[in-house]
């Protein structure tokens, strides 16, 4: 009798793992062109579409390596293909090791190779799949009526000429994104001395001033297309710096 | 920028959304479906009666989530990136960032089709690289295990998001700095009174985030901003 984890990294699963993840990127590319094709269409500079394409491709590079680890930390008990599924799609690492945890309570086992079953496995997998669909069926069912109701919003003028609330609205939210990130790290330096994430965060701040300088002022569309990835992977390597 | 004559974008729009409505579905198929056939194919089963007790927890926590997160994120992503993001997951710390780069980038204003057609390249681009990394990172996983996990890189993973906030608070905070100081006091404030707080981010971001708009409102119309 063949074993959980040469059952969880089988073959079989690794096939029904690439046939779901090859209709997502297939997705994803079909999305791609039409944008692509629309931005032409449209009017919009070649190099600003392909600008956009890079700094995105250069930027998602560092995230994903950490969403591997991801992979990594959860194939030990799930096995290698649910484990890449369940973090290519939907979800997030915290979602799905959260989520894995409380199925597996449930069946009154843990997060354990040693003990966890098939049987274990694929419902562990279900409850995964089921619980973070929402957003999906959301967007399915209702995602067309509301964004043509908030296009409305935004397609109403202001008589004196001035900028809808909308577009504040969209920066203001992202910096409330930020500054909840940002005020978590200072206030865990001061309850914890808990340096480090504050560190990052400064060095991170830092590169990306002299970046958007050196996008600006010598004019070198490099910077700025790689601004983002080069902050972090800077502040990244000072985090390993100053942990030595 | 001179558009081209024939080129209508409602229904470029439409498009979006009746590709984006199939693929959704057939993908909610396809992961719905795959514990399924991976039990049939190891002669395993379902434990149904776990499998809803186990589900009825997670799903008091997620159903509000998801909703909140649709609601949030499709003013700030438009449709076509909306219909990835929410299959591919990762939106927070990866398709939200990535999107709001390019469009700073592209120079693009949030609800144009400019920023529509931005947002939609960008997302679909970070999720087909961050599948490729995983696929390379499966392919050698056995030789990547011990760099990735070694203790020495240990502190570069673990202020990914630090580094992320980081870069991304210079960028907004700067250009808004009055807006940005109270959801940051309010933050740390709340923070060091209630530790807590700290690990609560994914709940304390809805809340901040609507300070951020009221605050935001406010300050738009004494024009402040």
């Amino acid at each position: 009798m063949q074993s959980y984890l040469s059952l969880a990294n089988g073959i079989p699963l690794y096939l029904i793992v690439a046939v779901v993840l090859l209709f997502v990127a297939g997705f994803c590319v079909l999305f791609m062109v039409k944008s692509y094709r629309a931005g032409i269409k449209l009017g919009m500079e070649k190099k600003v579409l392909v600008r956009a394409i890079t700094s995105s491709a250069s930027f998602t590079v560092i995230p994903s390596i950490s969403i591997l680890l991801g992979v990594i930390a959860l194939s030990g008990s799930l096995g290698i293909p649910v484990s890449w599924l369940r973090l290519s799609v939907i979800g997030n690492l915290q979602y799905e090791a959260t989520v894995a945890s409380i199925a597996a309570e449930g069946m009154g086992t843990k997060l354990d190779s040693s003990v966890l079953t098939m049987d274990n496995l694929v419902t562990i997998m279900l409850v995964m799949t089921i619980g973070i669909i929402w957003g999906c069926l959301c967007s399915i069912l209702f995602l067309k009526k509301y964004s043509n109701k908030l296009k409305l919003k935004q397609g109403t003028k202001k008589e004196d000429g001035k900028k809808g609330f909308s577009s504040f609205a969209m920066v203001a939210m992202f910096i409330g994104l930020c500054a909840t990130f940002v005020g978590s790290y200072i206030a865990q330096a001061i309850v914890s001395s808990t340096w480090v994430p504050v560190f990052t965060v400064v060095v991170a701040a830092l590169s990306m001033a002299l970046f958007e300088y050196l996008a600006k002022n010598k004019g070198i569309a490099f910077f700025e297309t790689f601004s983002l990835a080069g902050s972090m992977l800077i502040a990244m390597t000072a985090a390993v710096l100053i942990s030595l | 920028m001179k558009k081209s004559e024939e080129f209508s974008f409602d229904s470029y729009e439409e498009s979006i959304h009746i590709t984006g409505k199939i693929g959704l579905s057939i993908g909610l198929v396809l992961l719905i479906g795959a514990p399924f056939l991976i039990a049939k194919v190891t002669g395993s089963h379902i434990e149904w009666n776990s499998f809803w007790g186990a589900l009825a927890k997670v799903v008091i926590i997620y159903i509000p989530s998801c909703i909140v997160e649709f609601l949030i994120y499709v003013p700030m992503l438009g449709p076509g990136a909306c219909y990835l993001s929410f299959i591919t997951g990762n939106i927070t710390n990866l398709k939200l960032p990535c999107a709001f780069t390019a469009r700073e980038i592209a120079k693009s204003e949030a609800g144009t089709p400019e920023d529509e057609i931005i947002t939609t390249l960008s997302v679909a681009t970070s999720s087909l690289v961050t599948m490729l990394v995983i696929f390379v990172g499966v392919l050698c996983l056995i030789p990547l295990t011990p760099i990735l996990e070694s203790p020495v890189l240990k502190p570069a993973f673990d202020n990914l998001l630090p580094a992320l906030f980081g870069a991304l608070a210079m960028q907004y905070f700067r250009k808004n700095v009055k807006l940005a100081a109270f959801p940051l006091t309010f933050m740390v404030v709340l923070c060091v009174i209630n530790p807590a707080m700290i690990h609560q981010t994914s709940t304390l971001l809805i809340a901040n985030g609507a300070i951020a708009i009221g605050l935001g409102y406010l300050m738009y119309k004494k024009n402040w901003l």
